[in-house]
């Protein structure tokens, strides 16, 4: 058979590709043998391919990010782990030897606050994956707020800090530490700033503690209500000036003893 | 996922971030996209881990380049809907016009750039990362002969765009 010029183009990129079957590609070697045009046009295409490879670059991943995937992979391995094989006999442990040992308590507690923090981290960054972010998806307050009853012990604060550039994009129910807690999303151009809230067990702590892995950071405090996590990959210091206009609405509007009754 | 099955992923998706990342900056057209797109990839790759087996014809690479893919595309719908994303003309903020860089890196970068996504994707997956015919195929859901002819076109489009530049 005489292959016609229209789809010889096609087979004499598959024949160059190695993809052409044997038959085909006899026929063509065949037809190249008597056809100028088709040998012009086969050099061309080696011409291509060679400014292909000069001309138009691979890429590395940054760094940065294999540290986010690596993270996210470790984040989910440890959840599960933690969840089905560790954490509930440790449980037990625990309160046994909270019994036995006092000086065992303080090392736990320090193990459960690092164990805390890793559980904030997974959460965030589970909520990152599509469709996990928000179960209320508004940037009106009285929206958001409201949402929560009924879902929660407890109703959360919730804030528009859209005039400062972090505009509230909605919230959900997460589950932290062995209990739901709320989770408001916040935004910075395109990153996303988790705060998870809920009812303190203890009293209130001095300024954020900090904690910085695999290319997040973690801010907590505790008022003398809430315990705060604030959890982002927005650079360090916009995530403290972000903290601390959370902390300074809290301190103004949330005062219970200013609003009786509320 | 269990320990052994995180050291599977490490072992088994890492190795092809580069070439995620790669795919992603050519659908994307932008480097923080490109990010973006990887980061959610890869957490879609994660969740769906358990259920890749690595079967006959299946490489781990393909995989995750379909995920990849898949997810920059949804991205787009995303961002075109949404309004949130103003429409970047990458074009005029393209590395390659303020670094020099030589004639035919500039006019082929810049013709796979206007190629449409079907055609640019064919090109990248095959020229810069080798998949097979079969692996193009499944990676962007099209049968093997749509794979040769979209080929066949994107390198004539780029092909041009070379000889323009030779005229000028």
């Amino acid at each position: 058979m005489t292959p016609t010029h229209a789809n010889l183009e096609a087979q004499l990129d598959a024949y160059l590709d190695g993809e052409l079957a044997a038959g085909d590609a006899r026929a063509l070697e065949t037809h190249l043998a008597e056809c100028p045009e088709c040998v012009r046009f086969r050099d061309r295409r080696l011409e291509l391919r060679a400014a292909i490879l000069t001309g138009i670059p691979t890429f590395q991943a940054p760094a940065a990010l294999r540290e986010r995937v690596q993270a996210a992979a470790r984040a989910n391995a440890r959840r599960r782990f933690t969840m089905q094989t560790v954490w509930r006999p440790l449980a037990l442990a625990a309160s046994l030897a909270v019994v036995a040992f006092g000086s065992w308590t303080l090392a736990l507690q320090r193990a459960a606050g690092e164990t805390l923090a890793d559980d904030v981290l997974s959460s965030h960054i589970r909520s990152l994956m599509p469709g996990h972010l928000t179960d209320v998806l508004s940037s009106d307050q009285h929206t958001v707020k409201p949402w929560f009853n009924g879902r929660l012990d407890f109703s959360p604060a919730v804030y528009d800090f859209a005039g400062r550039g972090y505009p509230l994009l909605g919230g959900r129910i997460d589950y932290v530490g062995g209990r739901p807690v709320a989770a408001l999303v916040y935004g910075r151009r395109q990153h996303m700033i988790n705060v998870f809230v809920w009812p303190a067990a203890r009293g209130p702590t001095g300024g954020p503690e900090r904690r910085t892995r695999q290319g997040y950071h973690e801010l907590h405090w505790t008022t003398g209500e809430y315990t705060y996590w604030v959890v982002s990959d927005l650079g360090l210091a916009e995530l403290q000036d972000f903290a601390q206009l959370l902390r300074q609405a809290d301190s103004t509007a949330g005062a219970p003893a200013a609003r009786p009754g509320v | 996922m269990e320990s052994s099955a995180l050291a599977r992923f490490d072992a088994v998706v890492l190795p092809h971030l580069d070439a995620a990342y790669t795919l992603a900056r050519y659908l994307t057209r932008n480097a923080h996209d490109a990010e973006d797109v990887v980061q959610d990839a890869c957490l879609r790759a994660l969740k769906y881990f358990d259920g890749f087996r690595g079967e006959a014809g299946t490489s781990a690479r393909a995989w995750l380049l379909t995920i990849v893919r898949n997810t920059a595309h949804s991205w787009h719908k995303q961002h075109r809907t949404d309004g949130l994303a103003v429409e970047f003309d990458e074009r005029e903020h393209s590395p390659a016009v303020t670094n020099r860089q030589p004639e035919a890196r500039e006019t082929l970068g810049r013709a796979l750039d206007r190629l449409a996504p079907e055609f640019r994707e064919v090109i990248v997956l095959r020229e810069l990362q080798g998949l097979s015919y079969k692996e193009i195929s499944d990676v962007t859901a099209v049968p093997i002969g749509t794979v040769m002819s979209r080929l066949s076109r994107a390198r004539a489009r780029l092909q041009e765009a070379l000889r323009e530049e030779e005229v000028r």
